[in-house]
């Protein structure tokens, strides 16, 4: 779906912000990229949706080169929803926040309310259309964030630390909703995030460092390096904790990516003795 | 010296035809260099509660003591700027709130509007940089210049230059990412244990309330649904009903405990746990 190869990028002409990055997303696939503040995750995100212009390299997104020629086509298919929600409301109600992107993209008007109806459904937001933004919650702005870029009838959503500002109500919301669209519409999801447990769910996780990428692979194969990901300060999560301190008193369990997975392990190994 | 809240109420738009209760009859009290966590859903009335504290919010009804301060529905507060100086008020987001153009005068704002001259601002400045961890180098700089993390402990700073007694922080690391929202906890926690501040702190993440915290005050709905130290406070079932994601280690605790694994109900830490099991494991 996505092909980036020997990628490079730099905000001023000191430093090169991105420094050769190759990766790959499969169609309907879940990847999450991790890294610590100033790795270069973000102004990855800017450059897939063409935000931002690369210097060397090659973006190709569903078969075709980013360039100005095809960006429009390129835009119809992948999105962007960023960390702030009050940044990124445009319309005066949520029904226009929705319309927004469908009027740019010059859909009919007779088309458009069936369309606002359908993805503000969606995103569970139908009950609203005719609310302010003032009136919404931080979870319920990001929500019909997501329904504008759903409306658009995109292939790839891009989620730049979408739920981080959110209150635990809100991050769920958004967990779910993201998991349901990838599960259900096959929707390819790229999530920027700092959650583990996020990317514990994930399929491919990309670790960037100084704007490199460090290393790839399935969450049980990044983790297994869990010293260079402490070294790059990036956080193990809970459940491999404890698999690793249960195996320094002999406890040793097939690699679990949940703490109910560990305790019914730990039952049976039990139940063994 | 503690914070004292008596039968406070707080109604926004009072006088309107659109009033809104955001704290109702509110009781509380909070001890002296205690780290207390304000936690409970958005619109319970937390950052509505901690407002009251420097007196930026007053009470529609009731009292909030602080210190020998009294702020009272209704009556005008003796020496506002002294109550401003003793309890410092960080809140969300506060690197928007940043403005000088460099960090030294930013920081140093504070202590001069409190009538410190301006060489001893500047030594201050320069003191509580370093404790936030921005060295000299970063005096002369803009804060703009910096990353969202940066910024933060710049503002964060820029409080703790004129030396509050209390601190009160409004979900102080939300949007950070996990490293640097533990060196800011760590931060705090230095703040609490070797100067003596009172911290008091709203926020969602309970892992930070379990590591960090002495006291738990939950709201409801502007209403005070809990107050009990931290230990108790996850110890004891009834949170279950209330909302709150527990820590992951208490989670895994209760597991464990529902499979027939017994441990020392206040072992909370990950070692002593594993060491628990490993006697469950030894003893067979």
């Amino acid at each position: 779906m996505i092909k980036v190869e020997d990628l490079h990028f730099n905000y001023d002409e000191h430093e090169e912000t991105i420094k050769g990055v190759n990766f790959t997303v499969e169609a309907g696939s879940y990847t999450s990229i991790i890294g610590h503040n100033g790795s270069g995750k973000s102004t990855i995100a800017k450059l897939l949706i063409g935000l931002l212009e690369k210097s060397s390299g090659s973006i190709e997104i569903d078969g075709m080169e980013l360039n100005e020629e095809n960006l429009y086509a390129i835009r119809s298919l992948i999105g962007v929803v960023f960390q702030n929600p009050d940044n990124q409301f445009i319309g005066s109600t949520v029904a226009d926040d929705i319309a927004f992107g469908l009027e740019n993209k010059q859909v009919p008007q007779e088309n458009m309310q069936a369309i606002i109806d359908k993805f503000s459904k969606v995103v569970g937001m139908y009950d609203f259309l005719d609310r302010e933004p003032t009136s919404l919650s931080g979870g319920q702005k990001q929500r019909v964030a997501i329904a504008g870029v759903l409306a658009m009838d995109l292939k790839v959503i891009i989620l730049d630390e979408a739920a981080s500002m959110l209150d635990p109500r809100g991050k769920k919301e958004i967990h779910e909703l993201i998991n349901k669209l990838h599960e259900e519409e096959n929707l390819t999801v790229i999530s920027i995030t700092h959650d583990m447990e996020e990317v514990l769910r994930s399929d491919k996780v990309i670790v960037l460092e100084h704007g490199h990428v460090k290393m790839s692979g399935t969450p049980a194969e990044i983790l297994q390096h869990e010293d260079e990901l402490v070294a790059l300060e990036l956080d193990i999560p809970f459940v491999y904790k404890v698999q690793k301190e249960l195996k320094e008193i002999g406890i040793e369990m097939d690699t679990q990516v949940s703490i109910e997975g560990v305790v019914e392990q730990l039952c049976q190994l039990h139940s063994k003795i | 010296m503690s914070i004292t809240f008596k039968n406070l109420s707080h109604i926004y738009n009072e006088k309107t035809p659109f009033p809104s209760a955001a704290l109702k009859n509110i009781n509380l009290e909070i001890a002296d260099g205690s780290f207390t966590a304000i936690i409970g859903e958005t619109g319970s009335g937390k950052s509505t509660l901690v407002q009251h504290l420097n007196a930026l919010l007053l009470p529609t009804d009731g009292e909030v003591r602080v210190n020998d301060f009294v702020i009272k529905a209704g009556e005008k507060i003796k020496d506002l700027k002294q109550l401003r100086r003793q309890v410092g008020l960080v809140f969300q987001f506060p690197e928007y709130q940043l403005f000088e153009e460099t960090i030294e005068t930013d920081v140093a704002f504070g202590p001069k509007n409190f009538g410190i001259e301006e060489k001893e601002a500047k030594e201050r400045a320069r003191y509580v940089l370093e404790l936030v961890g921005l060295d000299a180098s970063y005096l002369e700089r803009s804060p703009f210049d910096l990353s969202g993390g940066q910024k933060r402990r710049v503002a964060i700073a820029g409080i703790l230059a004129f030396d509050p007694d209390v601190l009160v922080l409004d979900e102080p690391t939300a949007g950070l990412d996990p490293q640097g929202a533990k060196e800011m906890m760590d931060l705090f926690k230095k703040l609490n244990t070797d100067f003596g501040k009172t911290i008091i702190m709203v926020t969602h993440d309970m892992e930070h309330v379990l590591n960090y915290c002495d006291e738990v005050i939950l709201l409801k709905k502007g209403e005070v649904e809990l107050v009990s130290d931290v230990k108790n406070f996850f110890k004891d079932s009834t949170i279950d009903s209330l909302d709150v994601q527990p820590p992951h280690i208490v989670e895994f605790k209760r597991q464990l405990e529902a499979r027939g694994f017994a441990f020392d109900e206040d072992a909370f830490d990950l070692p002593t746990l594993v060491q628990s099991l490993k006697g469950e494991f030894d003893h067979e």
